[in-house]
């Protein structure tokens, strides 16, 4: 499955994959991946997400992602750039405090104005 | 055996992914172990490159001695920094945050870190606010603001008072507002019954005599404002009072010059009226009688063109001094012309009219009235007496009047009572 998806943190068409692929697609992705409505409510939460930073997708799924799961992202590097940008697709140098240690990642914001879902990849550096 | 509800280990990560104050675990040498994510969220915005892996490098701009303090601190445990206030200044804002710091065991520590920018704001402003006042109470004049309990005891002294009143703070601690408005004054007003106006409407003004220490009066105007609680209940009062004293005399002063005879010192011919008035008014409601005479200076026109205009007002001046000290307090002057008074006698009926009339006649015929150049000058008046009866104060003026020209026609110096 994986082979045949062929994830890529880099991928230009990462956005358009992501939108196409199930649940149990996005648990192939070797990085992690949430996906929110437009409102911010997190719709999934893949098995590579979900070993970092230790919280199970039941949990996770249907709360606000940025005021009620990862605190850390609801600033204007990540949670606002979400609110008030609809065509996005940047990565970032970020730190995350997975399982409360200090760890290097590297953010991929990806959004697109008429589409259901945005995408937050997380890949550990 | 522990056999009570399970916390899982998810459960517990979600509580520290959420714990909204910042908590980092570290070793001496500053090393970050754990961290939550509010403490990164705040260290992050500080120094947005870290990678977080070194508190005392997260922290350097704003306190540069912490690994000082850590390794001065030669507890084995306790606390090393309890709440400091750092101040830091990112993107073009500045942010105030509290740290806390404490050594658990020999190389594990624990920072609390708080985003107190909020807190600084408000205690910024509230500081500000004492300020403002302070310089007010401290400079402003002729005004005194203080609060008072709702029984009306003063709960607050400042300078604003000590001014405008003498007294200090240590000699009217816990005294009651009525230190102003002493009970036995008539004239104070009811404070009890203010202070429940001001706690029902939320205001109340009033004006009049207040005494300061040294017993001297000082005419004020006092707005008495309802201080409710957060709640809404009234706990007490503002008092603002405003030393009006000039103004006061400035106005009688007005007052005075609108309503007397600047020559004479009698009253004016419309203050006359508004007194003949209320003469008049006074006998319908009490049934007190009065008399007016209406008085003129015999052959007035010969002094002035004789003595000249000066020696004429001499005389004027004479005339209403004599009446003057030769009636009650209560009995009014009134210059009503040129050369011609109206005397009001309150209380006064026929006989007393004419004795009063007579007398005040005869004062003025042995005057003998000094002028700058010559002989002392001597003059008569002729008299028209009246009492109402049932009248108009026209009618009775010109009952007056007319007995005036019969005293005239009779051979001047005399007094006749109108019929």
């Amino acid at each position: 499955m994986e082979a045949i998806m062929g994830w890529a943190f880099n991928d230009p068409g990462l956005l358009a994959k992501l939108e196409a692929a199930d649940d149990t697609t996005l648990d192939t992705a070797p990085f992690g991946v949430v996906a929110m409505a437009i409102d911010g409510k997190v719709t999934s939460y893949n098995a590579a997400e979900s070993r970092l930073s230790g919280l199970s997708p039941s949990s996770v799924i249907g709360r606000h992602f940025f005021s009620d799961v990862a605190p850390c992202t609801n600033n204007y590097l990540v949670a606002h750039r979400f609110e008030t940008e609809p065509t996005l697709d940047i990565s970032i140098d970020y730190v995350f405090t997975l399982r409360m240690r200090p760890t290097s990642v590297r953010l991929r914001l990806l959004n697109q104005p008429g589409h259901q879902r945005m995408f937050l990849v997380v890949e550990r550096v | 055996m522990f056999s009570g509800p399970t916390t899982s280990m998810e459960e517990l990560l979600q509580f520290l992914y959420l714990t909204p104050v910042g908590v980092v675990k570290f070793k001496a040498d500053g090393a970050v172990d754990l961290i939550n994510p509010a403490a990164s969220a705040i260290l992050l915005s500080l120094t947005p490159g870290e990678p977080l892996t070194n508190i005392y490098a997260s922290l350097v701009s704003l306190a540069p001695d912490l690994p000082r303090h850590v390794a001065q601190f030669n507890e084995n445990s306790g606390t090393v920094i309890d709440q400091q206030r750092l101040e830091a200044h990112a993107g073009g804002k500045t942010i105030v945050l509290s740290l806390s710091l404490k050594r658990v065991n020999d190389d594990v520590y624990m920072a609390v870190l708080k985003d107190v920018t909020k807190m600084a704001e408000q205690e910024q402003r509230l500081f500000a606010d004492q300020q403002k006042f302070r310089a007010i109470f401290e400079y402003i004049h002729d005004y005194a603001i203080y609060t008072i309990t709702l029984d009306g005891i003063m709960d607050e002294w400042n300078h604003s008072v000590e001014r405008y009143s003498g007294w200090r703070a240590a000699e009217v601690q816990g005294y009651s507002i009525s230190l102003f408005f002493p009970p036995e004054d008539p004239e104070s007003p009811d404070l009890s019954a203010l202070l429940a106006e001001a706690k029902r409407v939320g205001s109340v003004e009033t004006e009049g005599w207040q005494r300061t220490r040294d017993n001297s009066r000082l005419w004020a105007n006092t707005v008495i404002t309802a201080l409710p609680d957060g709640a809404g209940t009234v706990r007490g009062f503002v008092v603002v009072s405003r030393d009006m004293t000039e103004r006061k005399r400035m106005e009688d002063n007005l007052k005075l010059l609108a309503t007397v005879d600047s020559l004479t010192g009698a009253y004016n011919r419309r203050q006359g009226n508004v007194l003949l008035l209320a003469e008049f008014a006074r006998r319908a409601r009490d049934g007190r009688p009065f008399a007016a005479l209406l008085l003129d200076i015999d052959h007035f026109k010969a002094i002035n063109d004789r003595f000249g205009h000066a020696a004429g007002d001499t005389v004027l001046r004479a005339l209403v001094l004599a009446c003057q000290s030769t009636l009650r307090l209560i009995d009014i002057v009134v210059r009503w012309g040129g050369e011609e008074f109206l005397l009001l006698l309150p209380g006064v009926g026929t006989g007393e009219a004419v004795t009063t009339a007579e007398r005040v006649r005869a004062v003025i015929a042995a005057m003998q009235i000094p002028i700058l150049d010559g002989a002392p000058l001597r003059i008569t008046v002729s008299i028209g007496a009246a009492v109402p009866a049932g009248e108009s104060p026209e009618q009775l003026l010109r009952r007056s009047d007319v007995a005036l020209y019969a005293a005239k026609a009779g051979g001047r110096n005399k007094v006749v009572l109108a019929p």
